[in-house]
């Protein structure tokens, strides 16, 4: 993921108005790797990341298919270039799934039982209400909710 | 084992099972249990050998449980895998072997490659097959143990943990947290340790409970003395006068019994204190009837009884002739009339009316007109029982009467007018100094079992030693004069 501006890259035109956003969004995912583990439960110090980078997948993602502020060719150089996360845009493409977290949360061999995570329940049908899923800390990505 | 690179499980005897062994407890309430099985996942925490970990939810408030010793541990002490309580009774091993007085105690070893060896010698012959007779199949429950043992699920302990953080008030997870926010139990019970809980060897939950035990086995009497009811809790309509009867006979005459049916409940009256209390110890904590375990307790004077009980301490069931409740009202002033007192007050045996030579017409020089009029009560008291088996008992005791009741006679003396009936008079009679004693001594066998005969013989000459021992000089005098 390119963090420093090399001549090597041509940048499509556009790149200049969504450029600020992502080097913040980047910015954010560089904090979120050098925080400290103190007084965090070990799965705990890694949902930041996941965090960042759903947040970043989905500015892309929303500003190519939500909002179509951007070209194709833009769109794809944000993924080729790292910006996003391309099968997590994939997944959210499919209806049911516009809100996922994370990919781990639907991998049914990550869990037991075969199971999808409990984020993926709606909060209606959960028995306990307030969760963090142990891979990434969201409270809930059903559609529904 | 840990330095092998290629791990040959079955040569190491690691141990591989298909399904746990557990108690309903940790089961838990949901019928629908999603179980994972992980083979060699843990080390038994008893003989340190891994083992096939099974990993459930045991209902919705539950925490996920885990099988903590291997099958191998578990069947050697018939404890669940996760509990480590006993799989019938739900006891601490210590207490179930010692209410069952077993010990696999001394036969497992304990320590190191000792331990090691021991469970997987046993458990290869498990495997092969051999028919290992385990001797819990062959135990029968006692009555002990029947009355400690857990009856029903207990869910309580499938609860999360507590959480340690909110004890130090840190938890920063708030709602989410799934730990109990509870601050922990302390005492002597939270310091448990798996291998004394699996040994049976200075459990403290253990020793509790057996503390209790101790101490529910006696029913205390109470401390009024007139009392001679024992209530009778837990009926059911399946269970008849007859049966109740035929439980309380043993100990002594039944006065009368009284069933309520709206109440599912039963007043057993005995003639006498000693009667009922001897019920009371021997059927406290073991009363069954028709399959039914029923509740013993002493009975608590009933006030609003019917004209018939004027001393209001017993209740009686009304189908006592006259002529016996006459007798009751007329009992102290009699009684205090005789120069030597009444009863044997020897508690350690039922006295029946029977026993007492007075009522079976003893040729007794000043009460002879009371003997007679005692043959007459006791054949119309008799006559309006249905059984009286204790009559027929077998001779044995009678041979041993009357020794403890000389020595016992002149210290009781001052027990009896209170407690006895008047059916219940002393055998103590024997050693009353103004017995001709030749007319005393032959006249109980007739009225008693044939066998007291030859044992009032021996009784008498017995009697007179320790007769002279204790009475009056005067008394011994004569007593030793007329047994020979």
């Amino acid at each position: 993921m390119p963090k420093i501006k090399t001549n090597r890259i041509k940048y499509p035109e556009g790149w200049e108005l969504i450029e600020p956003t992502l080097r913040e969004l980047d910015a954010k995912m560089r904090e979120a790797e050098m925080d400290t583990h103190d007084g965090k439960r070990k799965c705990e110090t890694l949902w930041p990341i996941f965090k960042v980078s759903h947040q970043r997948s989905r500015y892309v993602y929303d500003l190519y298919y939500r909002r179509e502020e951007i070209s194709k060719e833009l769109y794809e150089f944000c993924l080729d270039q790292g910006y996003a996360d391309r099968s997590l845009i994939a997944k959210w493409k499919k209806s049911g799934y516009e809100r996922l977290c994370c990919l781990r949360c639907i991998q049914p061999r990550d869990h037991n039982y075969g199971t999808t995570c409990v984020c993926r329940v709606p909060k209606n049908l959960r028995e306990e209400k307030v969760v963090e899923c142990v891979h990434c800390g969201c409270q809930g990505c059903a559609s529904g909710d | 084992m840990a330095h092998r690179i290629l791990r040959d499980h079955e040569a190491d005897g690691w141990e591989r099972s298909d399904f746990p062994i557990i108690c309903e407890s940790c089961l838990g309430d949901n019928p629908y249990v999603r179980m994972t099985k992980a083979n060699y996942d843990k080390e038994c925490k008893i003989c340190t050998r891994p083992f096939t970990v099974f990993r459930w939810r045991p209902g919705r408030d539950a925490r996920y449980k885990k099988t903590e010793i291997c099958q191998t541990c578990c069947k050697l002490k018939n404890v669940c895998q996760v509990c480590l309580l006993d799989l019938e009774y739900g006891l601490p091993v210590q207490v179930r072997d010692t209410a069952l007085n077993i010990s696999t105690h001394d036969s497992i070893p304990k320590s190191d490659v000792n331990r090691e060896y021991f469970a997987e010698e046993h458990d290869r012959k498990t495997r092969a097959g051999l028919d290992y007779e385990s001797s819990f199949g062959k135990m029968r429950p006692n009555d002990t143990i029947l009355k400690l043992q857990r009856t029903t699920p207990y869910y309580k302990r499938n609860r999360a943990h507590v959480c340690s953080f909110f004890i130090r008030g840190e938890c920063t997870r708030g709602a989410e947290c799934p730990y109990r926010h509870e601050m922990p139990e302390t005492g002597e019970l939270s310091q448990q340790n798996i291998k004394d809980r699996y040994y049976g060897v200075n459990d403290p939950v253990a020793m509790k409970l057996l503390g209790k035990a101790g101490e529910m086995g006696t029913l205390e009497s109470p401390e009024d003395e007139s009392i001679k009811t024992l209530y009778v809790g837990g009926l059911n309509s399946r269970i008849l006068e007859q049966d109740i009867r035929d439980q309380f006979y043993a100990y002594g005459e039944i006065e009368s019994i009284r069933i309520l049916a709206d109440k599912a409940c039963a007043f057993v009256t005995y003639t006498s204190r000693e009667g009922a209390e001897k019920a009371a110890q021997e059927l406290a904590n073991r009363l069954v009837v028709n399959g039914q375990r029923l509740k013993l307790t002493w009975g608590r004077p009933r006030p609003e009884q019917d004209g018939s009980n004027q001393q209001g301490s017993v209740a009686h069931s009304g189908l006592l002739p006259r002529a016996v409740i006459s007798q009751q009202h007329n009992q102290p002033p009699p009684m205090q009339q005789y120069y030597m007192q009444p009863p044997p007050a020897n508690q350690d045996k039922p006295y029946y009316p029977s026993m007492d030579p007075q009522r079976m017409g003893a040729v007794i020089s000043n009460q002879e007109a009371g003997g007679s009029s005692t043959i007459d009560n006791s054949g119309a008291s008799s006559s309006s029982y249905v059984m009286p088996p204790h009559q027929s008992y077998p001779p044995a005791p009678y041979g041993y009467m009357p020794p403890p009741y000389q020595q016992q006679y002149p210290p009781n003396h001052h027990h009896h007018p209170g407690p006895m009936q008047h059916y219940a008079p002393p055998p103590a009679a024997y050693p009353y100094p103004q017995q001709p004693g030749p007319g005393s001594r032959p006249a109980p066998s007739p009225a008693a079992v044939s066998a007291p005969s030859p044992d009032s013989a021996p009784a008498g000459s017995a009697g007179a030693p320790s007769g002279s021992s204790q009475q009056p000089p005067a008394a011994a005098s004569t007593a030793t004069g007329s047994s020979q």
